[in-house]
């Protein structure tokens, strides 16, 4: 490939333009070595090569004294012995399991998804003990004990990540290891089932954010800064600094005085109170420390109401005692208090900035800035900020989140340490430093957080739902695109419409089309093709960077001069020439001497410049724009290197970045980067979609739901896998239609779908209301065929040492609760044999369990064991396709029993074309029913036109005509959206081939052999098979199994449980009147019940209606009893309510 | 059409009709958005007003019937129906697609299939292989019926890749072997009390089919060439596939015909001269080049109709605002141009006189059923 490019490209112009194909060259290479799912895989990689040391080392050590006990007969050589633990290195082994027999292998992807295995490695750890004894005489003897390599735990691994056992496999590899060559990773396996971390989006910290508030309110401008350090992975701590409206909410005028909260203290403190608790007394300092500039008389008006309500407190200390009073200091000395306040401002107060001692002149600083922004908005010379711009937002995906888990888990583990170490230390033993480990800490941890996807301890507040989820596996395109999910956690009750909404910020960073309807709606995104999510760097190069070319200290008298500098959020120090600055850290980045992921924003009007090194935040590769001409030039398609990263900071976006869509539209000198391809700010399940620039917008967020839906090909190894539930086409095809970037998502080699010859008419009137007409011919010779694969699986479980399931045939004679079903299909070892046909009920897996004689009781004592087995779901039938016998984690024998049952479409099965139009099958015609064309060409789907105007699904028209036209050239159409192909083009080509040029044909019907009176639209259209088929959904019932608690009939098809006749429908009878058909469906036909009532008391009687013998203990009576009909239900709830000590009395009697 | 006063029409001579009802009678009319006049007028007394009898007539249909035979090789066949009304014509076309019986395979026994397609596919592929056999010389095997030499045909695949070739096999349709003394395979049998009793395989063949005349000589296959699965090396399938005979209404396997149609004579009338300019135009607007250039000397070039038979009824022609008035796109309603593509197992000429014969044996029982 390249030496083409090389001979083809090395006699042309050097400063040759590219073209939009040498576009999507760029594009290929840039897929080519990113893939798809890179986001995921490369913030793995960082969690194990960094991050997991990074919060090893800031653990610090374990430091067990023992603690006072009282052994009088214990008498100690030494007075104290103490001991340290301190953690080092760590290491990563590959993924491994061992049997139960104490084997350990290398454990390989496949094995796990069969096995029902987690696919993790163990993670070692370098730890020295040091054991210092003080003897009575004060002297020290000290010892240190390393220890190498201790296993503490096994971690998860990511599919293809650098720790996985095919990073960087060939294709031929991948296949002998029976995996998907075009499986793309980026999932964990967890006790067999593949899960997907979803991307978590939050709001970005260490930012001020400065909020207008609607009135009437209690403040103005609230300006917000949520601030975590860097190094710790603490909660941010939020500041408010609220500007008081005007006119109070009581009416009363307070002045518009500026208040802080503060973590941990309850109270709003006045700013000047805070700048004097820092140490900033004097009134001028203040003011320059806020406006900058002392000739600003506008700003400093605003600030006099401040000054002057803090005018009382004049100095340090009490400042601080004013602060420590309003914390949680109950019954603290004064001096406690200014202490207790001196902590909150060094440790809890805008940590980002220091949380070391002697930082009291930069929070001040950070402090005044703050308020500058706050006032800044306030006299409204800058807007409020945008909370939902997506250049403040930050994602975390799968290495942020299992940092968390990891320090979490770390932390545990150690504190289990200090546990059980402090125990053994306190009786003065030494301890053994492998058994006090507990490695099932953090295996079960990693486990737990996600099998379950509750991120974060059990049961604990602020844990997060649904993180990890199972991955996906309809269809490849569903496969993909749940791996690059993204999720807001915000409350999906909340009615705000913001932050669902299109954002413009999300231009080429989130899919416009693809996100869910309903409660999650704009909450649930999907990254577009191109984006990359920073892994983060340290902030060490840059600050070195920015020392080197002398930033100046921050001086209250420079700063409105100069420009503002920050890393990371943190104010570093200012600079005079902002311009050079830029242009040279760009430069570096662009050579690759600085990290690429380094975003460099200048915010011109605000004088700042905020560079950026943090994880999470969205960026896209764009052609850079260099005297209004691209800088990428032919000569550089063949090496590709040009990668250039704007990002984040939005105002990237809106102020610096205008990119121009079209490399020929003119040339602004103001313009500095250049769209790659506009096509590509669409997602995995948007692309599919040809012409979607021709659609309604909401029809291509439908069809990217429906996509998700469509049969196909889900993995070339689906032979090998057992998933639970898998759907196969018989036929796939690939579309004549395609999009450029389909070849990226490989939906050519894994399709989802047919090109079905669709003509657009109302024929015989079947295909009303959404549904369309089918081709039973068509049917018959295979079209959309698709075969259903279902597994069940089942373990010989053990309960105690002794009793242990049994897999095998269940005798009759000696089995306790056997099913209904058939067992015969069972082979000697209990299971079906491949090749069996199984229908409903029919048992699969047979299981027996003994059962001990005391405990059968009363009961026949041929009765030995008790049947545990598995049954084919009742309403299913179908053929045993493999048997798989193993064991699992536990050696426990495991078997996973796959059925397979063809689907042929018929009447009421789903069926959807690419452009969110879905339609149930009305009817199906043989070919001699159809409709023919001159050439005898029979359409396989006849939809009707009303599906098409009130929706606006042009793409489908045209969609339609560029197929016939494909098919006829024998070449694939291209229908990439934003491209210059127009209507009249097709239909010239079209014409050319012999047809009508807008695709209309002349059709005969086929019931009369007569001339349909209407020109009929046909052509090629690729429909899709969505999962959705009546033979699952169809149920009925006349009478059948009851719950055993309340004797109704069960509910669900599954259960085959009865139509509920509901309130509504209740309601309906009595207003009908009628009473006797309500009686019946409440009552006969539910849960008849009698109960015979003593007269008496109006209490449930013994009734012995062998013997003819009725009693009421209670009253003494054996005459007067009545039998009554009730609902079994009614019997409980009395029953229940004697229970409680309420006595319901049925009186038969007028009273 | 021209709007005339009732007034000023012409007298009309007796037992005709006029012009524009004459067209309206024969022909349909392709105007720019949609196709008028597509029904046939079938009242007698239609026309009666007119005097004229509308009324069909066996000896009129004689004169008229006629048969012309375009095109004929061993799979297609394009011959003219003219003289015939489309219920006619679309009758022989339902009949040959969905009611002449072929062969075709119904049963597959798998013994054996290691191959990645699943068996039901497999069967499916087998079931659609169309046999080469005239369906005439069997029976239908009716429910209860016991498969013997008369209804059904047996076929053997066995086939396997070797470990040893390395290399992927394709399993075709021409693999399938005929067994014409039946099936190979053993019932299970219940009760081995009677060991005398010969034991049963799937079909009970009297007589080996190849003893019969009609392939003592000429054995049946398949249409060789199709592929019915790939092997990997190891694999192999083993399995009999029994053919009975059935009919295209129950499945399309059956279908003796890939397809069989037929569409309306074209017909394109140059309402005037079209000369020139416009005639290059017209030329050039046409992708099926249905009008030619006539030189008319001195200069004068003229369009003309040269191949109207070719016409898809595109209307790019008409398409053009004022063209619709030049140029007139016709179809003749009762001439009508039948293709047949026949799947193989009869030469479509055949297919034709059985579909005429199945529609005589329908007529017949209509008739016998009323008297």
């Amino acid at each position: 490939m390249e030496q083409n490019y090389d001979q083809q490209y090395n006699n042309v112009d050097d400063e040759e333009e590219i073209t939009q194909e040498d576009a999507w060259t760029v594009i290929s290479a840039y897929f080519e070595e990113y893939g798809l799912v890179r986001q995921q895989i490369d913030s793995f990689d960082q969690f194990i090569d960094n991050t997991m040391q990074e919060t090893v080392d800031e653990f610090g050590h374990i430091e067990i004294r023992p603690e006072s006990q009282h052994y009088p007969a214990l008498q100690p050589d030494f007075a104290e012995t103490i001991y340290k633990i301190s953690f080092s290195q760590v290491y990563v082994g590959k993924p491994l399991m061992t049997e139960a027999d104490g084997e350990t292998r290398t454990l390989f992807p496949k094995a796990a998804r069969l096995r029902n295995l987690t696919y993790s490695a163990p993670l070692y750890v370098d730890i020295s003990k040091r054991a210092i004894k003080k003897g009575h005489d004060g002297e020290e003897v000290a010892e240190t004990q390393d220890f190498a390599k201790v296993f503490i735990g096994k971690v998860p691994i990511m599919l293809h990540s650098k720790y996985c056992i095919l990073f960087q496999s060939s294709e031929k590899d991948l296949t002998e290891l029976e995996e998907c060559p075009y499986d793309q990773g980026g999932y964990f396996i967890v006790s067999g089932s593949e899960k997907v971390l979803i991307a978590q989006e939050r709001l970005s910290t260490n930012h001020v954010y400065v909020f207008k508030k609607t009135q009437p309110n209690k403040y103005a401008y609230v300006a917000e800064a949520r601030s975590t350090a860097e190094s710790q992975n603490r909660p941010p701590r939020t500041m408010f600094v609220s500007m008081l409206s005007g006119t109070s909410a009581k009416g009363g005028c307070s002045g518009q005085y500026i208040r802080a909260t503060l973590p941990y203290i309850r109270a709003e403190i006045p700013i000047a109170i805070v700048f004097r608790a820092l140490g900033f007394v004097a009134d001028k300092h203040i003011l320059q420390w806020i406006c900058y500039d002392l000739a600003d008389t506008q700003m400093m008006e605003l600030l006099r109401p401040s000054l002057e309500e803090a005018f009382v407190i004049q100095n340090q200390q009490v400042a601080l005692e004013y602060i420590g009073k309003r914390g949680a200091t109950v019954g603290f000395t004064k001096e406690k208090r200014i202490n207790y306040a001196r902590n909150i401002l060094q440790k809890e107060m805008l940590p980002h900035v220091g949380v070391e001692e002697n930082c009291e002149a930069k929070k001040a600083y950070y402090f005044g800035y703050i308020i500058h922004r706050l006032l800044l908005c306030a006299l409204g010379r800058r807007a409020e900020d945008d909370r939902d711009h997506y250049g403040n937002k930050r994602i975390d995906l799968a290495g942020p989140l299992f940092g968390g888990l990891f320090r979490m888990l770390f932390r545990k583990l150690t504190k289990n340490l200090r546990g059980h170490a402090q125990k053994c230390v306190n009786k003065g033993k030494d301890f053994n430093l492998q058994f006090a480990i507990k490695a099932n800490i953090i295996t079960n941890g990693f486990k737990y957080s996600l099998s379950t996807g509750n991120w974060g301890q059990a049961n604990a507040a602020g844990t997060r739902t649904g993180v990890s989820q199972v991955l996906n596996r309809l269809t490849y395109a569903s496969t993909l695109s749940h791996l690059r999910r993204l999720n807001s956690p915000i409350r999906r009750e909340g009615k705000l419409a913001k932050p669902r909404q299109l954002h413009n910020s999300q231009w080429g960073m989130v899919c416009p089309a693809e996100t869910p309807e309903g409660q999650a709606c704009g909450l649930m995104k999907n990254l577009a093709l191109m984006v990359y999510i920073t892994v983060g760097s340290s902030a060490d190069l840059i600050l070195q960077l920015l020392q080197d070319f002398g930033i100046d200290e921050i001086s209250s008298a420079d700063i409105s001069q100069a420009t503002k500098i920050f890393v990371n959020g943190r104010w570093v120090g200012i600079h005079h020439r902002p311009d050079m600055l830029v242009s040279t850290l760009r430069g570096l980045r662009r050579q690759v001497d600085v990290n690429i992921e380094v975003g460099v924003v200048r915010d011109i009007r605000l004088k700042e410049l905020r560079i950026y090194t943090d994880y999470g935040r969205c960026s896209r590769p764009l052609f850079i724009v260099k005297n209004q001409r691209l800088l990428i030039k032919k000569k550089d398609i063949q090496t590709l290197q040009q990668r250039e990263t704007p990002d984040d900071g939005g105002w990237h976006h809106l102020d610096l970045v205008i990119a121009r869509l079209n490399p020929d539209e003119s040339y602004s000198d103001t313009y500095t980067h250049c769209e790659i391809h506009p096509s590509l700010i669409l997602g995995v399940c948007a692309s599919i979609i040809p012409f979607p620039d021709h659609n309604q917008s909401p029809r291509n967020t439908y069809q990217s739901a429906m996509g998700k839906q469509a049969m196909g090909i889900y993995a070339t190894n689906f032979q090998f896998r057992m998933d639970t539930l898998a759907y196969v086409l018989y036929y796939p095809q690939k579309p004549l239609v395609t999009t450029r970037a389909m070849e990226h998502l490989h939906f050519r080699q894994l399709p989802a779908g047919i090109n079905a010859i669709v003509a657009i008419a109302c024929y015989s009137g079947y295909n009303q209301e959404d549904s369309v007409i089918m081709n039973q011919s068509s049917i018959d010779r295979g079209f959309f065929r698709s075969v259903l694969f279902r597994s069940y699986r089942d373990e010989e479980k053990k309960s105690g040492t002794l009793v242990k399931e049994d897999f095998g045939c269940p005798d009759r004679a000696n089995t306790l609760g056997m099913s209904h079903g058939s067992y015969d299909k069972l082979d000697n070892d209990g299971l079906a044999l491949p090749g069996t046909r199984v229908g409903g009920d029919d048992v699969i897996i047979g299981k027996t369990k003994p059962i001990a004689q005391d405990e059968a009781g009363g009961q026949s004592s041929r009765n030995t064991r008790c049947d545990l087995s598995t049954s084919l779901r009742h309403s299913e039938t179908g053929v045993v396709d493999q048997v798989m016998l193993t064991t699992n984690a536990y050696g426990l024998r495991f078997v996973k029993v796959r059925v397979r049952s063809v689907r042929i479409p018929q009447i009421g099965d789903k069926f959807s074309s690419r452009h969110g139009q879905k339609g149930t099958v009305g009817m199906t015609y043989t070919q001699e029913d159809m409709p023919w064309t001159v050439e005898g060409i029979t359409p396989d789907i006849i939809v009707n036109p009303h599906a098409i105007p009130s929706r606006m699904t042009i793409g489908q028209l045209i969609e339609c005509i560029m197929g016939k036209v494909s098919a006829h050239m024998g070449k694939e159409g291209d229908a990439t959206p934003f491209t210059d192909v127009t209507v009249d083009h097709i239909s010239r080509a079209l014409h050319k081939c012999g047809y009508q040029m807008r695709g209309f044909e002349t059709m005969y019907n086929g019931h009369t052999g007569r001339r349909l009176p209407a020109m009929i639209f046909l052509g090629p259209t690729y429909y899709q098979r969505l999962k959705h088929m009546v033979d699952d959904k169809i149920h009925s019932r006349g009478r059948g199994p009851a719950q055993i608690l309340s004797r109704q009939p069960t509910e669900g098809r599954s259960r085959a449980g009865g139509l509920r006749f509901g309130e509504m429908e209740r309601d309906c009878m009595i207003a009908h009147g009628a009473a006797s058909f309500l009686k019946e469906r409440l009552f006969d036909q539910s849960d008849a019940y009698r109960v015979h009532v003593c007269e008496h008391c109006g209490l449930i009687a013994i009734a012995n209606l062998g013997k003819k013998t009725f009693e009421c203990r209670g009253c003494k009576n054996k005459l007067d009893v009545v039998q009554v009909h009730i609902p079994y239900a009614c019997k409980l709830l009395f029953q229940e309510l004697m229970s409680m000590a309420i006595a319901p009395r049925m009186l038969t009697k007028d009273v | 059409m021209p709007k005339v006063p009732l007034w000023d029409l012409p007298e009309l001579p007796g037992n005709q009709l006029p012009l524009h009802l004459q067209l309206q009678k024969t022909r349909v009319s392709c105007n720019k958005d949609a196709p008028t006049n597509t029904e046939n007028v079938t009242y007698s007394g239609a026309y009666a007003a007119m005097g004229v009898d509308n009324s069909l007539r066996l000896d009129e249909f004689r004169k008229n019937f006629k048969v012309k035979v375009i095109k004929l090789n061993e799979e297609d066949m394009e011959f003219d129906l003219i003289g015939i009304d489309a219920s006619i014509a679309n009758a022989f076309r339902r009949i040959l697609i969905s009611e002449l019986p072929t062969m075709a395979i119904e049963k597959v026994l798998v013994a054996n299939s290691s191959s990645v397609v699943q068996d039901e596919v497999l069967a499916h592929r087998l079931g659609l292989v169309p046999i080469k056999v005239d369906p005439r010389l069997f029976e239908y095997m009716s429910e209860n019926d016991v498969p013997n030499e008369k209804n059904s045909i047996v076929f053997k695949l066995d086939v396997k890749c070797e470990r040893k070739s390395g290399e992927r096999r394709t399993v075709y349709s021409h693999d399938l072997e005929w067994l014409p003394s039946g099936s190979n395979y053993m019932l299970p049998t219940e009760s081995s009390s009677d060991p005398s009793s010969k034991p049963k395989t799937y079909t009970s063949f009297t007589s080996s089919q190849d003893s019969l005349p009609e392939f003592s000589n000429n054995p049946i296959t398949v249409t060789p060439g199709i592929i019915i699965s790939k092997l990997a090396p190891g694999q192999e399938i083993e399995l009999e596939a029994h053919a009975v005979k059935g009919i295209g209404k129950t499945h399309a396997k059956w279908s003796p015909v890939a397809t069989a149609w037929y569409r309306m004579l074209p017909e394109v009338v140059l309402l005037q001269d079209i000369e020139d300019d416009d005639a290059q135009k017209l030329v050039n607007k046409c992708p099926v080049n249905v009008f030619d250039i006539e030189d008319m000397g001195k200069g004068v070039k003229r369009a003309t109709v040269a191949r109207p038979r070719a016409c898809t009824l595109c209307r790019e022609c008409i398409r053009e605002p004022g063209w619709e008035n030049k140029v007139a796109l016709r179809r003749v309603k009762d001439h009508f141009i039948f293709t047949i593509e026949s799947t193989g197992a009869l030469p479509p000429e055949v297919l034709f006189t059985e579909a005429v014969k199945i529609l005589e044996d329908k007529c017949e029982s209509v008739i016998t059923e009323l008297s």
